[in-house]
């Protein structure tokens, strides 16, 4: 939660940042440029053949911060496109060359109108409980032996694996190997479909990432293994840290 | 005189070419001899079933002889025991094992619990050593004697203490131990089968016709295992090892997990089989008849409570994925109505639910339909159930199920049990859980959508409400109206006019309208009527008129005894009470508003 939090934040520093900078370097640029040009004529800005997300476009492109903002025009071509009629798009569109209001044209309101623009962009819409970048991933993967590079798994194939678990203290909690003393049971790799919360995040995500034939060993940190609760039965404790060796030995 | 009729008879067949003898000589040779055996003449029909000569008679007529020598060995008498499994073994060795099997399973068939479990006992191993003798051929055979056995165990009383478990007074538990020890050699079979198979599986299938003979024998076991999960294994309570530790139940159950495995059923396919779409495997069953659901619950149970098999069981699997899987068991066991299968659904729902971190269950595990099917068997179980100690536990179970869901799912849950639970106890339950989510997000840093602001008040306003308005029944309704004054003082408590965070301060007026003015109208009516019925039954009293009560109720063919005057004007003393622990409460809530509001 807080990583999420604090990687948004990162992004809208950086991205002020960026646009400081680029409209300090820019605007001697930009004043010395040409002005923009008309495109269309009125006759053309009333055809039916001109979509009103040119026309907006356009503006957007080409006008002040402080321009769009009067005429209502900030913000999504999409949604701008919903509540403005044509004519006052065509409007606007006049206004901007009468009153010559170009980017550029305004620098220091622009700069804190933009800074706030970009903060406004940046605010994401609904609160999920599930963040996309949830910050560095809590495994790694050491091959031990490579696979074929081909056949790697997609989410919801079925895959088939030979594994042995240890804790980080060497305890072997879990595998299904046969090895002599174990002859008594049927052996067969597991089976199950990958990348469906079916198995623990950390065996999902490194089985997304190996190749058939390939074998790894994989540590998992609790948060993508059993967490705080751990597994008394199997003799996982809390905050267990995960070894595993797999074997991948078949994708379908 | 039944043994010279016997030696006759075999005097006569010595000479005769088998397939001619009569069945006029097949009868005398099964009475006589049986004759002779239950008159204490083993010794002498032994030598004669020992002679070369008589071989071919023994081979085509001697499984007849069975019944007499069984019932004599269930008799258990020493001096003819040693003669008489000697022609047992001699028998088995040398008849035919069709007709050994049929004469061995009729013997199963007894009338009382300790005959029948001696039976079994003597018998397993016959049958064993006779099937054994079939060959390719003995799918069939097995499944009949299986069965046969089975249905003779179920007559069998179970121990449920420990201590019954410890004295096996009915020997079920020594039944079960000798079903595995019988068992053991077809498994084997299989499995060496399974393991040829796998290392040949390169190779072409010129072994087919075997194969079908191999997978009939697999599904015979796989058929037993099922069985047997649910009976007599879903009927006992296991001991864990601290309680008792040496359990021969405990071990038969363990035991029929390790053949699940042997013959290569994956503990985990079966446990998770209600969410797989298992292929229709070409075989002889179908899927609901492979794997019954009865059966897959009590494994089910076995592994995640009892612990059995666990180092079969893979550690790697998402406990909220297990949860899933679980459900559907717990569906079942949950929705039956015997009280072991409550108990067990019970436990297994609270063991599932347990590995699960708290607050995590996202909202749209809410859209399966165990997920809103097993919290209303729960409140069935909670409100109906006659024992005492299952009620308390599902009262648990529920609260443990709340505590797991995330914010979100806690709220569609609580509507969604609002609107269909239909009983006031359980909806004042939810009331209350709903007060402590409110206040869990009121304190700092908790802050969600769901429990203040916009998502609130429509959950508000199906609490702080009146079912029926000013005519709700009040004592009826006693639990959920109290939580509902609870929860609306404590949020005019709580929450300042200035922040109404929750929003009951701009809502204020209509939770007046729509509930605090019908209470109010409400007691007044009840109170008057109870005020009234007080004054009727104690002027009845005093003119002691015996007025014959215009209904009657029974419970269970007994009817109740009327109730005395004495009785009626307590309980009705009791209802005035109620009312004005409900005014005190609403009045208390009116001061507080007045307070709150002129600040």
């Amino acid at each position: 939660m807080s990583s999420g939090a604090t990687v948004a934040a990162a992004r809208t520093a950086s991205a002020v940042f960026a646009l400081l900078t680029l409209h300090h370097e820019g605007s001697t640029e930009l004043k010395m440029a040409a002005a923009p040009v008309r495109e269309w004529s009125d006759e053309q800005l009333k055809s039916d053949d001109l979509p009103k997300k040119d026309i907006i476009k356009f503006i957007q492109d080409n006008a002040a911060h402080s321009f769009l903002n009067d005429h209502k025009l900030l913000g999504n071509i999409k949604n701008v496109a919903k509540t403005a009629k044509k004519e006052q798009l065509i409007i606007a569109y006049n206004q901007l060359f009468e009153s010559k209001r170009f980017k550029g044209t305004e620098p220091v309101e622009e700069v804190t109108e933009q800074v706030k623009a970009v903060k406004i962009e940046e605010k994401p819409k609904e609160v999920k409980t599930e963040v996309v970048d949830e910050g560095p991933p809590k495994f790694t993967k050491s091959v031990l032996k490579k696979g074929d590079k081909t056949n790697f798994p997609k989410k919801g194939d079925t895959v088939s694996c030979w594994y042995t678990g240890t804790l980080e203290d060497g305890t072997v909690f879990d595998t299904n190997i046969p090895t002599a003393a174990k002859k008594k049971k049927q052996a067969k790799p597991l089976s199950f479909k990958v990348g469906m919360g079916r198995v623990i995040r950390g065996w999902d995500e490194a089985l997304l990432t190996m190749s058939k034939g390939e074998t790894a060993r994989l540590e998992i940190d609790p948060e993508w293994a059993y967490g705080k609760k751990g597994v008394p039965e199997s003799k996982i404790p809390p905050n267990a840290k995960l070894i595993f060796e797999v074997e991948l030995v078949a994708v379908d | 005189m039944a043994l010279e009729q016997l030696s006759d008879v075999v005097q006569r067949c010595q000479a005769l070419p088998d397939d001619s003898y009569t069945s006029e000589d097949h009868d005398v040779f099964s009475i006589a001899g049986q004759t002779c055996i239950e008159d204490g003449n083993s010794a002498q029909v032994l030598s004669i079933i020992l002679d070369e000569k008589n071989q071919d008679l023994v081979r085509c007529m001697g499984w007849n002889l069975l019944p007499a020598l069984i019932k004599v060995l269930l008799r258990k008498e020493d001096k003819h025991l040693h003669h008489c499994l000697a022609i047992l073994n001699h028998l088995l060795e040398t008849c035919r094992p069709k007709e050994l099997l049929i004469g061995l399973l009729e013997q199963l068939e007894q009338d009382d619990a300790v005959t029948i479990a001696e039976s079994i006992h003597l018998l397993l191993n016959p049958l064993q050593k006779v099937l054994l003798c079939l060959g390719s051929r003995k799918a069939s055979s097995l499944s009949m004697t299986l069965s046969s056995v089975l249905d003779q165990v179920a007559k069998l009383p179970l121990p449920q203490t420990k201590d019954q478990e410890e004295d096996d007074v009915f020997s079920l538990c020594r039944c079960c131990t000798d079903l595995i020890v019988f068992i053991r050699p077809f498994v084997h079979e299989v499995r060496q089968h399974l393991l040829n198979s796998r290392e040949q599986s390169e190779n072409t299938d010129k072994t087919e016709g075997k194969q079908d003979k191999e997978n009939e024998l697999r599904t015979e076991l796989l058929k037993f295992c099922m069985k047997s999960l649910s009976h007599p294994l879903l009927e006992v309570q296991l001991k864990d090892p601290d309680t008792l530790l040496v359990s021969p139940l405990r071990d038969f159950a363990t035991e029929i997990l390790n053949t699940l495995s042997d013959i290569g059923e994956s503990l985990a396919s079966l446990v998770h089989q209600p969410l797989l779409k298992r292929k229709q495997l070409p075989g002889f069953l179908e899927e609901e008849v492979r794997y019954p659901k009865e059966s897959l619950a009590s494994l089910t149970h076995l592994v995640f409570v009892h612990h059995l098999a666990a180092d079969t069981f893979p550690s790697v699997f998402n406990p909220v994925f297990s949860l899933r899987c679980n459900m559907e068991h717990i569906c079942f066991l949950l929705s039956r109505m015997e009280e072991t299968r409550i108990q067990k659904g019970l436990e297994l729902y609270e063991k599932s639910l347990v590995r699960v971190v708290d607050g995590s269950l996202p909202a749209e595990l809410l859209e399966i339909k165990t997920f809103l099917t097993v919290p209303q068997n729960l409140v069935k179980v909670m409100t109906i159930c006659s024992r005492h100690d299952l009620r308390i536990k599902s009262l648990k179970v529920f609260q443990l199920n709340i505590d797991k869901f995330d914010t979100e799912a806690k709220y569609n849950f609580f509507q969604y049990m609002l609107k269909i639970s239909g009983h006031s106890g359980v909806e004042g339950y939810i009331i209350k859980n709903i007060k402590n989510q409110i206040d869990v997000t009121l304190q700092p840093g908790n802050s969600n959508t769901w429990f203040e602001g916009a998502h609130l008040l429509p959950l508000l306003r199906k609490v702080l409400i009146l079912p029926d308005g000013p005519e709700t029944d009040l004592l009826q309704y006693l639990d959920r109206v109290m939580e509902s004054l609870n929860l609306l003082r404590y949020l005019v408590i709580r929450d300042k006019v200035t922040e109404n965070q929750t929003g009951i301060w701009t809502e204020l007026y209509k939770i007046e309208d729509m509930f605090m003015k019908p209470l109010r109208v409400g007691l007044n009516m009840s109170r008057a009527h109870y005020e009234k019925e007080l004054q009727n039954t104690m002027e009845a009293k005093k003119s002691k008129a015996k007025e014959e009560p215009m209904l009657s109720v029974s419970v269970g063919d007994e009817k109740l005894p009327n109730m005395t005057s004495e009785s009626q004007i307590q309980a009705l003393h009791s209802a005035l009470h109620t009312f004005d622990m409900i005014e005190s409460v609403l009045v208390r809530i009116e001061e507080l508003i007045d307070v709150k509001e002129n600040l």
